[in-house]
């Protein structure tokens, strides 16, 4: 077998289409038998546009005579698969310039793979929003029971290092005959005032530089001057526990519950840290929240009481009467109680 | 966490191939390939992919709800579903998956029967 017939075999026999076409009517030379097997046997004087109609000839006749090139793909369906080939035209150098040669590679895998990828990367940009939308709803929970701050560390070392914050200032509140309010209100409603309550205390004390620490039933606790430490923290204390009872009672002018609240403030140290493995909470404590809950019991209904230390730290713009000592937990503490230096006329009327 | 079928053999990479696999199986067989016949290829193969992820516990899955939409127009009778629940099992065993995963799988399948055959 000569070398000629050799190669021929082998154009016959590759899995690339290839076929020679005359440049100027477009008729076919030769093609093999993948070409054959794709697009059919073309008849002794078919054309290139016979076999292919939407191919528009004077664009390939431009192509091959500017560039030498022209490609091009082309679809079509071989027994119910969607084959996609894409073909390309070459100007023979050997002959005259009036031979094109044409490569056809099968692509339609690669185009199969391409819209299977577009299908998953849509299923995984799903799955990523949604992740990302609950991870957002993790983060708002986390961050309703820790300062930012805390919850930055925890989320980048997974652990948060107990610290002690010194000066801070810690307001709790509570409210009168709670228990017997308990008793008999529908807990359901209970529940809806306390979230209207507390809602109105965290967007109050955020005014003034107050972190929500945590609410134990009727018990509220917030704390100034921490994560970041202020200098203002005793006036921070002070100032949201004057809007509390303002709030409160003009609340009270138009809801059937009346709520009558003590507060308690106090100045000192406490620690902040994450307790707990399984279910963890932030908390504080230390001297500084132990004092705030004891002068709190203290105080009459509607009333802000706070010790020596924090009546020394207000400015001029509250009233200050003391209400003699106390022994607190084992130690002598001066209670002062603590009002607004002006009072707006209708809290005035609420509270006497 | 315990992984799921599609994490255990190897995820998307993997089951790709069993996807493009299965896709060319189903329109080689005379009974299940006319189905796809005026199909669009990028359909069919999204179709496929999404199938095969939901059945293995991958990124998607289809509501029943969706199932039974996406078939109410096609007149699928249970010889039909045979073919496809065997197509499905000989696809997943030549690409080595073990005997019980495709149990379960095919199972999965099996369970959706109601909800195309008409």
């Amino acid at each position: 077998m000569s070398i000629a017939a050799i190669n021929e075999q082998l154009l016959r026999a590759i899995g690339v289409g290839v076929a020679l076409l005359d440049i100027d009517d477009l008729k076919f030379q030769f093609f093999n038998d993948t070409f054959v097997e794709w697009f059919g046997e073309p008849d002794s004087d078919a054309r290139l546009t016979d076999l292919f109609t939407a191919m528009d000839a004077e664009v390939l006749r431009r192509g091959l005579a500017e560039g030498g090139r022209f490609a091009t793909e082309t679809t079509f369906k071989l027994r119910r698969r969607t084959m996609t080939v894409a073909m390309e035209f070459n100007r023979a150098p050997d002959a005259g310039g009036k031979i094109a040669v044409v490569v056809c590679q099968n692509i339609t895998r690669i185009k199969e793979l391409e819209s299977m990828i577009d299908s998953y990367s849509m299923m995984v940009e799903r799955n990523t929003r949604e992740i990302k939308r609950e991870k957002e709803q993790v983060e708002k929970l986390l961050l309703n029971m820790m300062p930012r701050s805390v919850y930055e560390e925890y989320k980048t070392f997974g652990v948060v290092t107990p610290r002690l914050y010194d000066p801070v200032s810690v307001l709790t509140l509570d409210f009168c005959g709670f228990s017997d309010l308990v008793a008999t209100v529908d807990p359901g409603v209970i529940v809806s005032e306390l979230n209207d309550l507390y809602s109105a205390f965290d967007r109050i004390g955020e005014q003034f530089g107050c972190e929500r620490i945590k609410t134990i039933g009727d018990a509220y606790i917030t704390v100034a001057g921490m994560p970041d430490p202020s200098p203002d923290h005793v006036q921070s204390v002070a100032n949201a526990a004057i809007r509390f009872l303002r709030y409160i009672a003009h609340r009270n002018e138009s809801h059937p519950i009346k709520w009558q609240c003590r507060i308690g403030l106090s100045a000192g140290s406490v620690i902040g840290s994450v307790v707990g493995v399984q279910k963890y909470i932030y908390d504080v404590f230390g001297p500084a929240v132990t004092r705030a809950l004891r002068i709190r019991a203290h105080a009459e209904p509607m009333t802000i009481c706070g010790d020596a230390e924090i009546a020394g730290s207000l400015n001029g713009k509250f009233r200050k009467t003391g209400l003699g000592g106390q022994d607190i937990g084992g130690e002598r503490i001066e209670i002062v109680r603590i009002e607004a230096e002006t009072e707006p006329a209708r809290a005035v009327g609420i509270q006497s | 966490m315990e992984k799921n079928l599609f994490q255990k053999y190897g995820g998307f990479s993997k089951i790709s191939r069993i996807v493009l696999d299965f896709y060319e199986r189903l329109l080689d067989d005379d009974d299940v390939g006319p189905f796809f016949d005026e199909v669009d290829m990028a359909r069919i193969v999204d179709h496929q992919t999404k199938f095969i992820s939901s059945l293995l516990g991958g990124p998607t899955s289809y509501t029943d709800d969706q199932i039974s939409k996406l078939h109410r127009h096609l007149t699928i009778n249970t010889g039909h579903f045979d073919v496809l629940a065997r197509i499905l099992r000989e696809t997943l065993a030549d690409h080595g998956m073990e005997p019980d995963d495709v149990d379960t799988v095919v199972a999965a399948l099996d369970s959706r029967r109601g909800l195309v055959v008409s």
